[in-house]
């Protein structure tokens, strides 16, 4: 027998959908209402954004970055896969990247319009992290303890994010600050897909929204 | 009166010791059955294994992605309760690995709620990076199993496994572990596993055999008869699908399992499957509901097992479905 072959998806995830959805709990228990601070800096990122102020936007997402690294993947995460330690350091390193962009002002789109349709998507998908993505497990039969909140959480984390650079940012720094919550995504959704959990089609969505995102901005830099 | 006379017994009285001493003698047969009795009527079937006169429960217990839960008290004390209800059936070996995660501290956990029963028959694993460092894996494992000695230590999925045989056999030498073993899965490198039954000497292999695994049937499960090696089934349930698709499914047992083979349940039809074939010493289904060990643990008793045409008539059966 091919020795790779014989693997599936499932063999890389080590631990069971019950443990992973009361990990997500957890982080309800220990931090609530720390989720209405982090959810209200979201809103005022996005804001800013809009108000023609990229870099304080950027500056904003840096620490929630960091948050999540520290108290998800170190402190959590990490108990139940060897490799959370190495995300949380990715996630500290794309906080440390953001911060940079922010200070130098590097890539900044400093006057996003409204009606560019990759600047439009990225709102889209800014609103979607912030609003629709906490409502999904209570929406779909799960407790409000499972909801998952942009600045607590990985995935709404991950997918405001790259709503938001889709807004903020151009050019090649538009590419590197989207790879980092791109690649979460990718292994997010492979794990909730191992767990068979529907909530990997959204994230998969919301991937390739992103990409034509990505392209269609990189395509059209100028207005 | 001559003394002798005194204390001679009449033959009423004869009569009444000799009824009472087979009336005794009976019930006690009855209420304290020997141990190869309970082995083989009464209580959880048991084989001999690795040479020895030794014996382990044929329904072990595994930990892979089930007994991964962090430090989530309330999941801790879910697992304890499996724990407790694996020991209340009589169970023996428990499997973990320093791979899945936070199992060997869950175990620690569980073990220092309930007590270390004699029964345990705790099984480990060591891996990558080789060298030196399995004497400090097997020591950090029963720190975090709070143990004071494993019965066995395996070389997980041959990571190695030169330099962890020579090691693992040193301090079996020393009285540090009690057994050796090699593990795979997935009947993945059955040549190389091969290769070490025949040449090392180790007292256990571990590997995929269930119902619709059955590749090892062809050498190895042979090889570990002739060689006096110990058999763990692992992934018995297929990781787990193979029981969900028949119990989703509704797929209805065949009429003749229970006359056959004693089975009320898929757990009873898959499991006994598994530990019937006589190289195997015992099958470790992971779980992580009290219900489902129950069901796990039934299926080790000792109602008839499968003879060697019902085997293949199970197996033909499942193919069928």
């Amino acid at each position: 027998m091919n020795e790779w072959t014989s693997y599936r998806l499932q063999d890389f995830i080590p631990f069971t959908a019950e443990v992973y959805f009361r990990l997500l709990e957890r982080m309800r228990e220990t931090f609530w209402p720390l989720h209405l601070l982090t959810l209200a800096l979201g809103a005022t990122t996005l804001v800013l954004a809009l108000k023609h102020r990229p870099r304080l936007a950027c500056l904003l997402l840096a620490p929630l970055w960091a948050f999540v690294a520290v108290a998800f993947f170190f402190q959590r995460y990490a108990e139940l896969n060897w490799a959370g330690g190495y995300v949380g350091n990715a996630f500290i390193a794309q906080a440390v990247l953001l911060a940079l962009m922010a200070l130098t002002g590097w890539g900044m789109d400093n006057a996003p319009r409204l009606k560019n349709p990759p600047v439009a998507i990225g709102i889209a998908i800014t609103l979607f992290g912030l609003i629709i993505m906490p409502l999904m497990a209570p929406l779909s039969g799960g407790s409000w303890y499972q909801a998952e909140v942009f600045g607590i959480h990985a995935d709404p984390t991950a997918v405001t994010t790259l709503g938001l650079v889709l807004i903020i940012l151009r050019g090649f720094a538009l590419w590197i600050a989207a790879i980092m919550p791109a690649l979460w995504l990718v292994v997010s959704g492979m794990t909730l897909q191992a767990l068979d959990s529907t909530v990997s089609v959204v994230l998969f969505a919301v991937l390739a929204i992103t990409l034509v995102g990505l392209v269609w901005k990189s395509i059209k830099p100028k207005r | 009166m001559n003394p002798r006379i005194k204390h001679r017994i009449t033959r009423r009285q004869s009569l009444t010791l000799i009824g009472a001493t087979l009336i005794g003698a009976t019930l006690t047969a009855m209420t304290l059955p020997t141990a190869s009795l309970l082995a083989n009527t009464g209580g959880m079937r048991q084989k001999a294994f690795a040479g020895t006169d030794k014996k382990l429960p044929v329904i072990g217990m595994g930990t892979w992605r089930t007994f991964n839960v962090g430090n989530d008290p309330q999941l801790l004390d879910a697992r304890t309760e499996v724990v407790k209800a694996f020991f209340e059936h009589g169970g023996g070996l428990i499997d973990s690995s320093p791979m899945y995660g936070s199992a060997p501290d869950v175990m620690g956990y569980a073990l220092q709620e309930l007590g270390t029963p004699e029964s345990l028959f705790a099984a480990e694993k060591v891996w990558s990076p080789a060298g030196g460092s399995a004497r400090e894996q097997v020591a950090e494992l029963e720190d975090r199993w709070k143990v004071e000695q494993f019965d066995l230590v395996q070389v997980h999925n041959l990571t190695d496994w030169r330099e962890h045989l020579v090691a693992l056999q040193e301090m079996k030498a020393e009285g540090i572990i009690r057994h050796v073993g090699i593990t795979t899965s997935h009947g993945r490198r059955h040549s190389e596993i091969e290769q070490i039954m025949a040449s090392e000497d180790i007292d256990f292999v571990q590997l995929t055999y269930n119902i619709t695994h059955r590749e090892a049937e062809n050498r190895l499960l042979p090889l570990a008869e002739e060689r006096g090696i110990g058999v763990i089934a692992n992934r018995p349930y297929d990781g787990g699908s193979l029981i969900k698709n028949l119990k989703r499914r509704n797929a209805p047992l065949p009429e003749w399992a229970q006359k056959e083979c004693g089975c009320d349940t898929w757990a009873d039809f898959l499991l006994k499957f598994i530990v019937s074939h006589p190289a195997i010493t015992c099958a470790i289904p992971a779980t992580t509901q009290v219900k489902h060990m129950h069901e796990n643990m039934r299926a080790g008793y000792s109602s008839p097992m499968p003879s060697a045409n019902a085997r293949q008539r199970m197996a033909a059966y499942i193919e069928s479905l």
